[in-house]
């Protein structure tokens, strides 16, 4: 094709002139524009689904659910809690720090809920000090409460709680994405869904490799670097210094040893150093004994603060936490800079998909799957030939009983229902719409009530015949008479399948998609389309009997 | 070509024997499925359910032995086309939410160590979570109910009596009824497919009640003075040839969808086959007599549905 006809606008306008040349010559005056109009607008359908198919490289317009093509589909859950304990254990560290840098003597500061935590104990002198600086710092978002003597509750608002939910989901929705693209899928489809917004669907058409796929979508990868207070090979050992009990800034982690089989426990502050946010990079690299590792680089402002910690920390040990776990403790030998790595036992697919992990981000939250859906690639082929198949049936069926029972003017309602068909495709393609198994039988359906349409004007047209009427009354009457039949039914069939159309995502969406499609291109074609073929054919001319 | 000439049957007239059939198969079909015959998909139930193609032609108990081993009570059926090498297995274990494919990776495995001769080519599997389950049931029942109800409306409105919107209502309301009856009677799943074919069949059958009230609606507009019950008989008559037709072509088409769509569709072919038929009869023998009751009760009398 020359270049110029590559471009659809130019297509379409050449081929709508061409049209328009034909109609002069051929139609009659008053029906002209008509034949332009309805002309020019088949044409649009035809460029915008042209072509339908995969072939010659060229993708095709129409694109396969992941049921005819193969794929992954998940439907997962962000568990928002995650997201909300994080926030209230901030604000919890916040409120320590700064009564301490104001000098207030303050008890426990704790946890209650994940939306909310209390301060206890704060000393009698300095309550009204406690009470304006929690309400400076929990200004927004947070509701600052006195529960009793030096005993305060702040718990997040609604509106708050709200916020951070869908920012988690929306945040988790963007990891995924980057995710996703390391593994190079095409059209992927991530969306949020569900009645309280927090699960995420994620289509991966034509992935195959399920395992890998579910590996890179489900790994938090929340990475950490953490000072060490003491390491120990039981955790009973670890917490006899401290009497047993884990100080408040502090948790005890675990991570592989020296010797396979045990593990060593560490006791390590709460606030990480850095976090898997102050990342620049991260990728693949081999260590002393050409073990893979992985080498990351940190941000200008996480370099000058890792640089003054190491600094201020020399020989005491540093966790590297992905997890939960920690990979290694070294110990810290010098001030540190912005390069660094993480050795472990990594195999090299293993170090090559956590860095490729950490690249694109932690996930806000971890994440539950509620339910995978997989098609193998061939199974998905099948699908495709039996739903050919079922069509090609159904079709040839109305069209041999359209033409027995209605002899000519059945010729006019296949022209229609072709129209029809052209028109969905077209506006499958237009709008991105996936066509999936179910979607065939909605196509198929969407033929059923076009031959609705049609029988309902034939048999009103055969009517008026008996009751004397010319045929070109009778033909004007039919038409006239039926609309506003076609009207409620339509409507009512759109309302069905608007409610379809609620049904999630997936197949069945797609059947909805293209049922309602169907009935608006069935309005145009059976009824408009149709009229304007029969008072075309008849022409101006005084006819007898009509073929019908 | 006609089908038949000038046709002037007495639908309402017999109408209460197709009632009390209607009644009989119902009661049948609430009573069937009661005492737990309708069985659900995966996608409602919750669970696993593997479709896995062998290399060579699978030999059933074999591999329900080796599946037995890790999930005693797995259904395991030859899917599809015999010489596809298909088997389908459906996972007795529930897949929980902590560990979704835990079940599917055993049996794979299962079948991996018993049955290692002949591998499995390609699989295709649906794994669903008990939430997901719940919800789906929940929302489908809701959909439908409330998609009847903005039918009611929407007819109720054109019509400008409610009788005409609680007629169609009423009549596709027993054609799900109708329809689940079949589907449990001879033992289809109820996926999300089937599920979509009752809503389908919803709008179908709403539809073709229309096409013959808006034949009563507009020969009421000359024949004001005759008896209702007259008037909807006649309308009945008239707008027959087209109920057969119009529902003849869209039952070959269902039926070239059961018959060729594959198993996938099958379900759904033979729900939406089942429902075609109903629908037509649902219109004849139980809409338009419910407005003849109505009418001949004197309700709405003094009211006359306008042409709109």
């Amino acid at each position: 094709m020359p270049p110029a006809l590559q471009n659809p606008l130019t297509l379409w306008l050449l081929l709508t002139a061409a049209l328009a040349g034909l109609a002069y010559a051929f139609v009659r005056q008053d029906l002209r524009w008509r034949a332009i109009v309805y002309g020019s607008v088949l044409i649009a359908c035809g460029v915008a689904v042209w072509p339908p198919y995969e072939r010659e490289g060229e993708p095709g317009k129409i694109h396969l659910g992941l049921d005819l093509r193969g794929g992954i589909h998940l439907v997962l859950q962000v568990v928002v809690e995650d997201a909300l304990n994080q926030t209230t254990d901030d604000a919890v560290t916040t409120a320590r720090d700064q009564a301490g840098r104001k000098g207030i003597q303050i008890g426990p500061v704790a946890r209650l809920s994940p939306t909310a935590f209390t301060v206890d104990g704060v000393e009698p002198a300095r309550v009204k000090d406690m009470r304006d600086l929690l309400r400076d710092f929990f200004r927004n978002g947070w509701e600052v409460k006195e529960s009793g003597e030096g005993k305060f509750t702040v718990e997040m608002t609604e509106l708050y709680q709200r916020q951070l939910r869908s920012q988690t989901v929306q945040e988790a929705i963007r990891t995924l994405e980057r995710r996703v693209n390391v593994l190079g899928v095409a059209e992927p489809v991530i969306a949020a869904q569900g009645a309280r917004g927090d699960q995420i669907l994620v289509q991966l058409p034509g992935v195959t490799d399920v395992e890998q796929a579910k590996r890179i979508i489900k790994t938090t990868a929340q990475l950490s670097l953490k000072l060490v207070e003491t390491s120990a090979a039981s955790q009973e050992t670890l917490l006899a210094a401290t009497g047993g009990k884990v100080p408040d800034n502090q948790e005890v982690l675990s991570g592989p040893g020296s010797t396979p089989g045990e593990p060593v426990h560490y006791l390590v502050r709460k606030e990480a150093l850095i976090t898997g946010r102050d990342l620049k990079s991260a990728r693949v690299g081999v260590d002393e004994n050409n073990r893979p590792q992985i080498n990351f680089a940190l941000n200008a402002t996480a370099t000058d603060k890792f640089s003054r910690e190491t600094a201020r920390n020399i020989n005491r040990q540093l966790a590297i936490v992905l997890d939960g776990t920690v990979y290694s403790a070294p110990v810290i030998q010098s001030k540190l800079g912005s390069d660094n790595r993480i050795t472990g036992r990594f195999s090299t697919q293993e170090a090559d998909e956590l860095s490729k992990i950490l690249k694109a981000g932690a996930l806000p939250a971890s994440l539950k799957y509620l339910q995978q859906l997989t098609v193998g690639a061939s199974l998905g082929r099948d699908s495709i030939r039996d739903g050919v198949r079922a069509s090609a049936a159904a079709m040839a069926f109305i069209t041999i009983f359209m033409l027995v029972y209605y002899r000519l003017s059945g010729l006019n309602a296949i022209v229609a229902l072709a129209a029809n068909l052209l028109i969905v495709l077209a506006a499958m393609a237009y709008f991105g719409a996936t066509l999936t198994l179910p979607g065939i039988a909605g196509i198929i359906l969407t033929v059923g009530v076009g031959v609705d349409t049609n029988v309902l004007v034939f048999e009103r047209i055969r009517e008026e015949l008996r009751h004397g009427k010319t045929v070109r009354a009778a033909v004007q009457n039919g038409f006239d008479r039926v609309w506003i039949t076609i009207l409620d039914t339509h409507a009512t069939a759109l309302i069905a399948a608007a409610f379809l159309f609620q049904f999630g995502t997936g197949p069945i969406k797609g059947f909805a998609v293209t049922l309602v499609i169907g009935l608006i291109a069935n309005v145009f074609a059976s009824y408009f389309v149709s009229k304007f073929l029969f008072e075309w054919v008849l022409g101006g001319r005084h006819y007898e009997k009509l073929s019908i | 070509m006609e089908i038949i000439k000038n046709p002037q049957i007495d639908f309402l007239g017999k109408a209460k024997y197709f009632v009390a059939l209607s009644a009989l198969l119902i009661g049948a079909g609430i009573f069937w499925i009661a005492s737990g015959h309708l069985r659900y998909g995966v996608e409602f139930s919750g669970g696993t359910q593997i479709i896995a193609q062998f290399k060579d032609t699978p030999d059933v108990d074999k591999i329900r032995d080796a599946v037995a081993r890790v999930s005693p009570g797995s259904v395991i059926q030859t899917y599809g086309d015999a010489k596809a090498n298909k088997v389908l297995v459906r996972i007795s274990q529930e897949a929980s939410e902590s560990d979704l494919d835990a079940p599917e990776r055993a049996v794979r495995q299962a079948l991996a160590d018993s049955y290692g001769k002949n591998p499995v080519l390609e699989s295709s599997s649906e794994i669903v979570g008990p939430v997901v389950g719940a919800e789906l049931r929940q929302k489908a029942v809701l959909l439908t109910v409330l998609g009847l109800l903005f039918q009611l409306i929407y007819i109720a409105w054109r019509f400008k009596g409610g009788i005409w919107g609680t007629g169609a209502t009423i009549a596709a309301f027993h054609d799900v009824l109708v329809c689940l009856a079949f589907l449990a009677f001879f033992n289809f799943e109820i996926t999300l497919n089937v599920i979509a074919a009752l809503l389908t069949l919803v709008g179908y059958s709403v539809n073709d009640t229309i096409v013959i009230f808006d034949r009563v609606r507009e020969n009421l507009l000359h024949r004001r003075k005759e008896p209702m019950a007259k008037l909807l008989n006649d309308s009945l008559n008239q707008t027959l040839t087209r109920t057969l037709i119009s529902n003849g072509t869209t039952f070959l088409a269902v039926l070239g969808l059961f018959l060729f769509g594959g198993e996938v569709l099958r379900g759904f072919g033979f729900a939406m086959v089942v429902g075609i038929v109903v629908g037509t009869y649902s219109t004849l023998f139980i809409a338009v007599p419910m407005v003849d009751w109505w009418y001949s009760r004197g309700g709405g009398s003094g009211k006359v549905v306008r042409a709109a």
